[in-house]
């Protein structure tokens, strides 16, 4: 659980380095082990999204996807980050390929007998609106990658914001063995804007900022049971809760293969009734479902 | 009167407390609708329909912070039939109902400080002839009138509090509340006070009750807006790049120890690097001891680490009620331990007791005058330029206001910093630097007497950009103080005139100092300097006592 940061005195809080605060490349460096991080399709090797171009919006040569190699606590690792400063995060055809192709790297090196540690770092809307079909289908091969790899080698995905984890990447999330979140990070199917614009604003207001991360928030997720861990953002907290999370090796059921329990949960849900955020946390809680 | 008769030319008055009298009556008028000093909250509007009366001048309390809303509801309810030709007097017209009034036909005239979110609107009504200005002040100067040649015949204000004698609590936000009251309860004006609750034992009396005539209890508490905070995720690389030539370029080098920030990214950069930056320059102690100032959450990491002495409030901020009362040796606070603010008096040490102003403006021209007037907006100047100019009227001296003497006359004096801080260009690629400011036309259009300019020109002795700081103060003649200006003018229109060489000799002069002459490197501004970088940042600072309203919180 988190340390609370109200407790840090001066000193404590001007030393501690936001990981918020950091872009997708930096991430990778500071959660690396010092001196390990090299790059794999770097940006000098732009492969940038060709549709974008087309459409007015300036590429990047990363496409604000990073793929990092390095060790992690000594131990092999790749990490997946995506930058999300740019198109806020979203999947295209460029950034989904890097990220489907690491994971089939990971996983065809975990069959050879040697393990990495696959770490994503999610800020992302979703599907990059401007490459549509090619983005979703990105997003499917990266989601059946996750599958097989995780059979091997434990996948963690962290969750800092302020972008969050939305749309197909959220099922990505969703995936992962171990979830980390900080109370900023957001986890959600639709974004609150989508679901405003679909449903109306009686439904869900997306400038409500309190329900935005009542129903969407860290916190809210943790106490639902959907991630495993709620850390203060803060690099050094961040890396030493993945760190014990890749410890824990493979679980014996994934979250998403809890399906029963789901159902079974979801069976029990008196539905006459407007559903409160702040029964839900008891309603889904992880101690139940375990 | 030796023989029984007046002096020659002596008039005969019939009665010299006529406004007593008629006050008296008006109170008389209204006794269905109150209770004691109570007024029932469901027949405000008759009451006010009575103790208003046509052609009266009305002030309203609309501050920067905290508005008399329920009343200025009710006064926009009135039946126009009864109650026209007011005059009010605002200092800040924040509320859609103060230009209700004026569309109903119950207010006539306004004299205003402040119009911000209603300006687009008072503009199209005053094309519209619905309405008249009698001055655009700052809130100094409104306040001033109201006891010269504005005193009002009635005063709406509001509290947090009220007991059945009309004492008022007002809580942290005092604000301007007991100079409205004192203008109008001591010239037999009637003073009414909306309250959020009526209570038998108040915390304090921030007005006692022999000043006020009623109270009366809302609807809901009185609205308030949280206007200081600045969310320090938004702050960019080059309002800490300009923060750091600030501290640097003339906090350092002019020894300044007592100020104002004015609100904006620019002045929280500067107060989020005074642990960080100006700690690593060894300045603790040295700059930035006794403030003039709002209760800005940005400030409590300069707070915690020591750096402030004391701070003396307009208002308070929401968010900030428990923080400021658990720092009473810094901020002033009543024996029930709150925020004890007021914003004439706060006004008036931002005008003599400090010895620097710094503040954010959105254009300027090449004399340095400057405005956040634009175009088709008539939003005013609130209290910056009380404190963005040099009070003549000032005697004592502090080492920052002596380092601004020139010349070695018997009878030099120092001078007041005033400092303006702005990007050469504002978002959307528009130049901040301009040849002839959008308050010239406005001023022009709306035929105002004088341009709406917030801070003259001639006042300013330090102006900030991205590309350095120009020592204006320091200026021979006009000539040297334009070429210093053009020189960190950017490639905006009044920066294209600087002439290299001459802005060379500026620099070696001392006019004109680009970061590499302050020792700064301009890579080094960067985010990881910000002693909080967000809004959870500052509440750690606090120790959870801060509690941001909602729409600041990301969690």
């Amino acid at each position: 659980m988190m340390t609370p940061a109200n407790r840090l005195d001066p000193k404590q809080l001007l030393t501690r380095k936001s990981f918020i605060e950091l872009s997708a490349r930096e991430r990778a460096k500071a959660l690396l082990d010092e001196g390990t991080y090299r790059e794999l399709l770097g940006p000098f090797e732009r492969l940038e999204s060709p549709w974008l171009p087309m459409q007015g919006v300036v590429p990047q040569s990363d496409d604000g996807l990073i793929v990092a190699r390095g060790t992690l606590s000594g131990k092999d690792a790749a990490i997946l980050a995506i930058e999300g400063r740019f198109q806020g995060g979203s999947t295209g055809e460029v950034s989904g390929a890097k990220i489907a192709a690491a994971l089939e790297l990971a996983q065809h090196d975990a069959e050879n007998g040697w393990p990495v540690q696959v770490l994503l770092l999610l800020e992302t809307g979703g599907v990059r609106l401007q490459e549509a079909n090619l983005g979703l289908e990105a997003i499917a091969e990266i989601n059946s990658s996750m599958v097989a790899l995780r059979e091997h080698v434990p996948v963690v995905g962290v969750i800092s914001g302020m972008v969050g984890c939305f749309g197909g990447m959220a099922i990505t999330a969703a995936l992962c063995s171990y979830l980390i979140m900080t109370r900023q990070g957001r986890l959600g199917l639709n974004g609150p804007e989508v679901i405003e614009e679909q449903s109306g604003i009686e439904e869900f207001d997306s400038s409500d900022r309190q329900l935005i991360w009542a129903v969407n928030g860290g916190e809210q997720r943790y106490a639902a049971g959907f991630v495993d861990d709620l850390v203060e953002d803060d690099v050094k907290l961040i890396r030493e809760r993945v760190i014990e999370a890749f410890g824990r090796g493979v679980p014996c059921r994934h979250r998403s293969e809890q399906v029963e329990d789901y159902l079974e949960r979801l069976a029990t849900i008196d539905v006459t009734h407007q559903l409160e955020i702040r029964h839900f946390g008891r309603l889904w809680s992880k101690r139940v479902l375990s | 009167m030796r023989n029984g008769r007046l002096p020659k030319g002596a008039h005969l008055r019939s009665s010299w407390s006529t406004r007593r009298q008629k006050k008296a009556e008006r109170i008389a008028a209204a006794r269905n609708f109150a209770d004691g000093q109570i007024l029932a909250q469901e027949t405000i509007v008759q009451a006010l329909e009575t103790l208003v009366l046509p052609g009266d001048r009305v002030a309203i309390e609309g501050n920067n912070q905290k508005q008399a809303d329920f009343l200025s509801r009710a006064l926009a309810q009135a039946d126009s039939q009864k109650l026209h030709d007011l005059h009010l007097l605002i200092s800040s017209v924040s509320r859609p109902e103060h230009l209700d009034l004026f569309e109903h036909g119950i207010a006539r005239k306004i004299d205003f400080a402040y119009a911000g979110p209603q300006s687009l609107r008072m503009a199209q009504l005053l094309e519209d002839r619905r309405l008249e200005i009698g001055a655009i002040h700052t809130y100094v100067e409104l306040y001033a009138r109201m006891f010269i040649d504005l005193i009002p015949n009635v005063a709406l204000v509001c509290a947090a509090q009220g007991d059945r004698q009309g004492n008022l609590f007002t809580g942290p936000n005092t604000e301007d509340t007991p100079t409205i009251v004192e203008a109008a309860g001591f010239s037999s004006g009637i003073v009414i006070a909306q309250v959020n609750e009526i209570v038998d034992e108040l915390p304090r009396v921030d007005i006692p009750g022999s000043w006020v005539d009623y109270v009366v209890k809302a609807d809901r508490p009185f609205a308030i807006e949280p206007l200081f905070t600045r969310d320090p995720r938004h702050i960019h690389e080059v309002n800490i790049l300009m923060a750091m030539m600030v501290i640097r370029g003339i906090y350092e080098r002019h020894g300044v120890l007592s100020l104002n920030h004015g609100v904006g990214f620019d002045t929280a950069a500067i107060e989020l690097l005074l642990p960080t930056y100006a700690g690593s320059l060894g300045l603790k102690g040295k700059i930035c001891r006794h403030w003039a100032l709002n209760p800005h959450p940005t400030l409590i990491p300069a707070i915690e680490t020591g750096w402030v002495e004391s701070v003396h409030c307009f208002g308070s901020e929401l968010g900030m009620e428990e923080y400021l009362a658990a720092r009473s040796d810094l901020f002033f606070t009543g024996r029930d331990g709150s925020l004890r603010s007021n914003r004439v008096l706060a006004q008036l040490a931002g005008q003599y007791g400090i010895d620097l102003f710094i503040g954010s403006t959105l254009q300027m021209d090449g004399d340095a005058n400057s405005s956040t007037v634009t175009l088709g907006r008539l939003a005013g100047f609130g209290g910056a330029p009380n404190m963005g100019h040099d009070p003549h009227g000032r005697r004592h001296a502090s080492p920052a206001w002596l380092s601004l003497i020139k010349g070695n006359s018997d009878v030099a004096r120092g001078k007041k910093l005033v400092v303006q801080m702005l990007e050469t260009y504002q978002k959307g690629g528009v130049p901040a630097f301009v040849e002839s400011l959008d308050a010239v036309k406005v001023g022009r259009d709306a035929g105002m007497p004088i341009a709406p300019i917030m801070i003259y020109g001639d006042d300013v002795t330090h102006v900030v950009t991205e590309e350095g700081v120009a020592y204006l103060y320091k200026a021979i003649d006009l000539g040297e103080r334009r070429s210093a200006l053009a020189a960190i003018a950017g490639v905006t229109p009044v920066g294209l005139r600087h002439d290299p060489k001459r802005t060379e000799k500026l620099r070696r002069d001392g006019l004109v100092a680009f970061p590499e002459d302050l020792g700064i490197h301009p890579v080094e501004a960067k985010r990881s300097l910000l002693a909080a970088k967000s809004i959870e940042d500052l509440v750690a600072w606090s120790g959870g006592l801060y509690k941001p309203p909602a729409r600041f919180r990301s969690w």
